[in-house]
Order: structure tokens, then C-alpha cells, then sequence
């Protein structure tokens, strides 16, 4: 349970390339979130600077009580659980092992050489897979599952943490419709119930407007709405997915097509 | 937190059976041969000084006279390296069509060249160009003859690997169009296997220029001789530019192979 | 007729192919070569035909110190096993820093990278005559000879395979806030390990080759035995001491391919 507050983010790269443009916000503890923008407004990007993925140039992260720095990413992380578009599961380790790589920052260096761990970690680890209702393949290798299962892998991982803050970059973009229900759903199911403030970086608008509590539009590296998802209307949309400024009044549907 | 057992990711705790297994089959060959290879620490730990003075007496001024004499050897190993691979390349490319399975105009032929190029890699040139220099004498000769014909025994193989793993469909494009056998294999089989040719020219050179470089140990040419004869010698002066000269012949070609890979891929 | 001619758009100009330069430069240095070589094909024809009457000479092997071939072909294989173990254990400690993406800094990536290859670059006889110098004569000095070239190349093997890991797979252990040697343990060597197992079965393979070698200059095993024999003139031992070592090399590349497979 931890508010995340993102104080005047910029990302500028070496190419002079800004990908960020002073983002502010404020996260609350708790709290489903869904960032929406098209492609290149710089989501990625912002949701990787909160557990230091990324560093931003200017502006500064605090998750909970704790300013995010350079020297103390690793804390930092333990406490933040990361879902990945493309799953991003050590394919030749099983279901159970990919699992447990969530408690290696509570791990000492010299146990986990020997790819040991405690009886504690391993509940943690079942306890996870019995979240996402994976208990069955927990000896499987984790490339022999399929694209949904997998990502639920990803997500027991990001559980197995204990995290306060869950965020998903993308998480279903790589997932059939049915599957894509299923990890969103699970993902809101553990917002609601243990409290993990959970950040999501979508383009599929209508899954943001059922899953989210407060929407994020990000455009060309700047917020443009900051709202609850009933205020997502036409106009607001236009907002987020226009291209270069302009304010064309396509179809929307084109739009967001293009997004 | 720190009283809870220690246990492995497995459904019973306990390490893999096959980790474990392979493990132990090491170590216990390991243990077994030690007496057979004469370890003794003692002798390493002894050693090390003596190592250290070596480094040291290295490093003195070079034999200036020597090093005109060092260029021409180092020149030598360069040449004879270029040339073996040179033939061993001509040779390999019809034995490697032979030596494939796709490409191979009977299963007796694919076997027989099959094991021909295994036999011709499996002893080192270092034990042919003993064999070349009783036959033909001293010099480059038998050098580049040993490293030739261990080549080809390489270079075949992977040449062969090579033309195995071409698409089918490719070919079979060429087929439609009727072309002859050795058409079709110039046409259809070679501009695809040939990136992984150049790749293992490449490579195959690298190899080549370390081995000649020893080739003289035997008298079959190269810088091998000089670096032999200066140790025997304790000819101090001359071992750290010949070792100096070996390293940076062989990073500048192994920099220029990664370079050269680099931009082929 | 001109009426009846027809006029094509003409083609853009050939691009300038440079096949046949390369091919010509090729054959002006091999040319160039023989000459400063000063190889002389009547040498070479000479050669071959005393070649057939030299390889003669090697037509009966004479087996009856079979027993003591085969003790050194032990020491042989046991000079190539440590020398692999060796390798393989520097390699394993160097390799995740001579990977530019697990590298803790730019200057331990540089320094662990020219260290592997400053041990590729130095010729393993070099460095067997090194170590025969220090620790005299045996299989010893053979065995770490070997040890440290081979880590040269198989750390810069595993660095490439560490390298070639897909980053995702890295950030995704990365962000769970592993620290660097957990990071390596669990997203690199997993990931590579079939690879990693097929370049250690290739090293093992050819230290089996280089061992026989080695013996040339009193590293023991095998390589020994045969100098001695060759420089006796005592054909018929030599050959049965290369009919040996051919015998263990084959059968060492046939297990170690099979293995591959096995692998793949």
C-alpha cells in the first residue's frame, strides 16, 4: 500500500530526443490506474521510471515515504513488482523457479549461487501460484505455456515480492481477447483485495474504461487528462491521440486506430 | 525469517537428479585423473616466484638486430597462413558438396568423403608437419602442407554443415527452371550457404594464424622456430618481442574477423 | 528497318561489382606468397612422391608397448580434462564481466575482454614451455598451458551468448531487485545453457588434440613418446603411437558430437 507521487518527470536523451516533457501526478495508495496514450507518448517510458528502469533527466519519484535514487534502486524494486508485455520469463526455468526469482532481493548472494531458497520463499512462491491459478504447471519449463499462462507466471512473480506498487507495461497487447480479460481481471483482483497500488500502461481504451479507477492520458510526453474514467469522452479523446497537435476531428474510431 | 529451512526449487526439495548426477560424474573424474596429470599445488605455489623472475628477465631491451629477422618471420607466418587457406578453401568447396547430404551425388560418396574430412582433422598439424618436414625438409613447405590438410578437414565439414541447412524451397525454384546438377548446386545451394562460408573462412584463418605460429616448434616454418630456440636459449632480448609481436598479429586479425562479421551480418 | 526496331528504356547503369577485384588481388597474393616463400613446386612434386614412400615407412605398426601408450594416453587425457576444468572455471568467473550488459562498468567490460583475449592470443605451446620452464617437465605445466588459452576462448564464447540474451529477460530479473551476481545466475546461465554445454564439449575436444600435442615439448602425455620415436627413426612405434592417439581423438569427437546432438 504505497501512493506514488511523480513530481515534474523529463526524459531527455543523449539524441536531444524528449520523451518525457514535465509529467506530474499523483498516485493514489491503492489505487488502479490505467496510463493511456498513443504510441510514443512516452508510457513506457514513465511507467520504467518509477521503479528506475529508466532515469529521468528532471523531476523526481516517491513511492510511499521513499525518494527513488540511484543508490537505492535495488530497495526500491524489492518493493515494486514489474509485468512485461512480452512476458520476459527465463525461458529454460520452470514455472516455480521463475516464480521465486521475485524473492531473490530478500535472498542472500551466496544462497542464491547454489539456487537455494527458503521454505518461507517457496509458500510465498505457491501461495502466488495459487493466486493466478497456476499450481498445476509450477514444474512445467515456462516457454512450454502459452502466451496467457505465461504472462499469469509474470504476475505470480510480481506477487511473490509481496510489492506495494504492481506496475504492467502493456500487459496484454501480446494476448488474445479471452486471455486479455483473464490477466486484466486478475491484475484489478489483487488491486482490490491485498491493497497493491497498481499502475497500467494500455492502448486498448475500452479496457481502460472498465478496469481502471483514474485515467492517465499521456500525448507527445505530456499529461493531457488526469481523471476518473467516466470522464473519457469524445473531446478528451481527441486530446489524448491526436498527432502533432493538431486537434483534427477525425472519426475516432480512425484515431484511435493509429494510436 | 532465518530459521526456515534452506531447500532447492524442486517438488521435493532436493536438488535435480541430472545436475546432481553430472556433478558428481565431474568431480569424480576429476579426483581420478588428478594423480594421472601430477597435481600438486605445492609445485604451483613454488613455481609462482619463478614465474614472476621470468616475467621480469622479459622485460628487457630487445636485440635490436634481431628484429629485422622477427618481421621476415612474422611475415613468413602471415604468408603461410593466407596460402594454406587459400588451397584448403579451393579443395573444401568441392569436397564440402560432396560431403552434404543435400548436395551429395550418392550416399556412398556423402559417407566416404564424410569420413575422409574426419580423418583429415583428427590429428593436429603439428603432428603432420613433423610428418611433411621427414618428407619434404625443412621450411614453409611442410607447414603450409599440415595446415592445408587439416583445414580441409574443417573447412569441409563446416562447408558441408553449411549446404545441410540451405531452404529447400530456394531450391527447388531453381529445379523448376531445369537446371543441371552442378547448376543447381552453383545457383541454388552456394549464394545461401555462402554468408556462413565467409563466417567460417574467418574463423578458420584465426585458428590457422595461432597454429602456424607454432608450426616452427617442428621446423615447418614461422615465427614457431625463433620463439622455441630464444626459450631454450634464455635469449631474453628476443622473447618479448616475438611474444609481443604473436599477440598483436593475432588481435589485429581476430579484431578484424569480429569487424568484418559484424558487417557481413 | 529502323521502323521496326524496338526501343527500350534502358537499364539503370550495373552497380559496380567488385567480385572480380577481390578475385584478382586474391591470386596476385597468393602468387606474390609463393615467391617470397620461395616454394618450389618441383619440391613440393618430390615431396608427394616420396610422401608415398615415406607414409610406407609407417605401414606396420609395432603394438607390444601398447601398455605403456596407453598409461600415457591417460596422462594425455587427464592433462586435456584439468586443462578443461581450468577453463572452464576462470571462464565462468570472467565471462559476466567481459558481457557488455552485465558489466558493472565500462572499464571492468574492457579489461575483462582484453584479458580473455590476451589469453586466446598467447599460443598454448608458448605458454606450455612457459610453464615447463617454471614447473619442469610433465603433465602439470601441459594442463594449466592449456587451461588459460582455452579460457580465453571459451569466456569470450560465453561473454557472446551472455550478450546475445534477450534484454527483456534481464530487466525482468533486474526489476525484482536482484542484485548483479543473482541477475547472472538466473536470467544468463540459465539461458545459455545449452549453448555454454556445447562450447565446453568443443574445448574438451580439442584440448584432447592439443594434449598429444603438447608432449612435444615435455609436457608429458603422449606427444612425448612420439617425438621421442620420430626422432629415433623408429617408424614402426610412431606409427603405432599415432594409430593411438587417432583412435582416442576420433572417439573422443565421435562422443563429443553425439553429445551435441543430444543437446540440440
Amino acid at each position: 500500500m504505497a501512493k506514488i507521487i511523480i513530481k515534474d518527470i523529463g526524459k531527455r536523451y543523449a539524441n536531444g530526443f524528449e520523451a518525457l516533457k514535465g509529467v506530474s501526478a499523483e498516485i493514489a495508495a491503492g489505487s488502479f490506474t490505467v496510463i493511456l496514450g498513443p504510441s510514443g507518448a512516452g508510457k513506457s517510458t514513465l511507467l520504467r521510471t518509477i521503479n528506475g528502469l529508466e532515469t529521468p533527466t528532471a523531476g523526481t519519484i516517491q513511492i510511499g515515504e521513499q525518494t527513488v535514487t540511484q543508490d537505492n534502486l535495488r530497495e526500491v524494486r524489492s518493493q515494486v513488482g514489474m509485468v512485461f508485455q512480452h512476458f520476459n520469463l527465463v525461458d529454460r526455468l520452470s514455472v516455480m523457479t521463475n516464480v521465486l526469482t521475485g524473492r531473490l532481493s530478500h535472498r542472500s548472494w551466496l544462497g542464491s549461487l547454489l539456487y537455494l531458497f527458503r521454505r518461507t520463499d517457496l509458500d510465498l512462491a505457491h501461495d502466488a501460484l495459487i493466486r493466478v491459478g497456476l499450481t498445476d504447471k509450477a514444474w512445467n519449463r515456462a516457454d512450454k505455456l502459452s502466451g496467457g499462462q505465461q504472462q499469469r507466471v509474470g504476475i505470480a512473480r510480481a506477487l511473490a515480492q509481496q510489492p506495494r506498487v504492481i506496475l504492467a507495461d502493456e500487459p496484454v497487447a501480446s494476448l488474445d481477447p479471452v486471455a486479455s480479460e483473464e490477466i486484466m481481471g486478475l491484475l484489478r483482483e489483487i488491486c482490490t483485495r491485498d491493497g497493491i497500488t497498481v499502475v497500467v500502461n494500455l492502448h486498448q481504451v475500452e479496457l481502460a474504461k472498465r478496469f481502471a479507477d483514474r485515467i492517465i492520458g499521456l500525448n507527445d510526453g505530456r499529461v493531457v487528462y488526469d481523471g476518473p474514467a467516466s470522464g473519457l469522452d469524445h473531446a478528451t479523446l481527441s486530446r489524448i491521440y491526436s498527432r502533432n497537435g493538431d486537434q483534427v476531428d477525425e472519426q475516432l474510431e480512425t484515431m484511435l486506430a493509429y494510436a | 525469517m532465518s530459521n526456515s529451512k534452506l531447500c532447492w526449487p524442486t517438488p521435493n526439495g532436493r536438488p535435480g537428479l541430472v545436475p546432481t548426477v553430472v556433478l558428481l560424474g565431474c568431480i569424480l573424474l576429476l579426483a581420478i585423473s588428478a594423480p594421472a596429470v601430477e597435481l600438486d599445488l605445492g609445485r604451483i605455489v613454488t613455481a609462482i616466484p619463478r614465474m614472476l623472475a621470468f616475467a621480469g628477465n622479459m622485460l628487457v631491451l630487445p636485440d635490436w638486430e634481431y628484429l629485422p629477422i622477427l618481421a621476415k618471420n612474422i611475415l613468413q607466418t602471415i604468408e603461410m597462413t593466407f596460402l594454406a587457406t587459400s588451397i584448403a578453401l579451393v579443395i573444401s568447396l568441392p569436397l564440402g558438396v560432396l560431403a552434404a547430404k543435400n548436395t551429395s551425388p550418392h550416399p556412398a560418396v556423402f559417407h566416404a568423403t564424410r569420413n575422409l574430412l574426419s580423418l583429415m582433422r583428427a590429428l593436429p598439424e603439428l603432428v603432420w608437419a613433423l610428418v611433411f618436414v621427414s618428407a619434404v625438409g625443412l621450411g614453409p613447405l611442410p607447414g603450409i602442407m599440415a595446415l592445408s590438410f587439416v583445414t580441409v578437414g574443417f573447412m569441409g565439414k563446416f562447408f558441408a554443415e553449411s549446404i545441410e541447412v540451405v531452404d529447400q524451397r530456394q531450391v527447388e525454384g531453381v529445379v523448376a527452371q531445369g537446371a543441371s546438377w552442378l547448376q543447381l548446386r552453383t545457383f541454388a545451394h552456394f549464394p545461401q550457404a555462402f554468408p556462413d562460408f565467409v563466417g567460417t573462412v574467418m574463423y578458420v584463418l584465426d585458428h590457422n594464424l595461432r597454429a602456424a605460429a607454432i608450426l616452427g616448434l617442428v621446423g615447418a616454418g614461422g615465427i614457431g622456430y625463433d620463439l622455441v630456440m630464444a626459450m631454450r636459449m634464455f635469449d631474453y632480448n628476443r622473447l618479448l618481442p616475438i611474444a609481443l609481436s604473436i599477440y598483436i598479429v593475432v588481435t589485429l586479425l581476430d579484431r578484424a574477423s569480429d569487424h568484418f562479421r559484424m558487417r557481413m551480418i | 528497318m529502323a521502323e521496326h526496331m524496338i526501343t527500350r528504356p534502358p537499364l539503370p547503369k550495373k552497380p559496380f561489382n567488385p567480385t572480380s577485384v577481390w578475385l584478382s588481388g586474391w591470386l596476385a597474393l597468393i602468387w606474390f606468397i609463393i615467391v617470397d616463400l620461395d616454394l618450389s613446386f618441383e619440391t613440393l612434386l618430390y615431396g608427394v612422391q616420396d610422401i608415398f614412400e615415406y607414409f610406407s615407412r609407417y605401414s606396420r605398426p609395432n603394438f607390444e608397448d601398447l601398455s605403456r601408450y596407453v598409461e600415457l594416453l591417460g596422462q594425455t587425457l587427464a592433462t586435456a580434462l584439468w586443462g578443461s576444468g581450468l577453463a572452464i572455471v576462470v571462464a565462468v568467473l570472467l565471462a559476466p564481466f567481459a558481457a557488455r550488459n552485465l558489466s558493472p562498468n565500462a572499464a571492468t567490460y574492457r579489461i575483462s575482454r582484453e584479458l580473455l583475449n590476451f589469453m586466446r592470443a598467447m599460443p598454448d605451446l608458448l605458454l606450455a614451455l612457459i610453464f615447463v620452464a617454471a614447473l619442469g617437465l610433465g603433465p602439470l605445466p601441459g594442463a594449466l598451458a592449456l587451461g588459460v588459452h582455452t579460457a580465453g576462448f571459451l569466456g569470450k564464447f560465453f561473454a557472446e551468448s551472455l550478450e546475445r540474451v534477450d534484454a527483456g529477460i534481464y530487466e525482468a530479473v533486474t526489476a525484482t531487485g536482484a542484485s548483479r551476481v543473482q541477475l547472472v545466475m538466473y536470467a544468463g546461465w540459465p539461458s545459455i545453457q545449452r549453448e555454454a554445454l556445447g562450447y565446453m564439449l568443443y574445448i574438451f575436444d580439442r584440448n584432447v588434440r592439443m594434449a598429444a600435442v603438447l608432449g612435444l615439448v615435455g609436457a608429458g602425455g603422449i606427444g612425448l613418446a612420439l617425438h621421442d620415436t620420430l626422432r629415433m627413426f623408429n617408424y614402426d612405434q610412431s606409427a603405432a603411437l599415432i594409430v593411438v592417439i587417432l583412435v582416442t581423438i576420433l572417439t573422443i569427437d565421435y562422443l563429443s558430437t553425439w553429445l551435441r546432438g543430444k543437446l540440440n
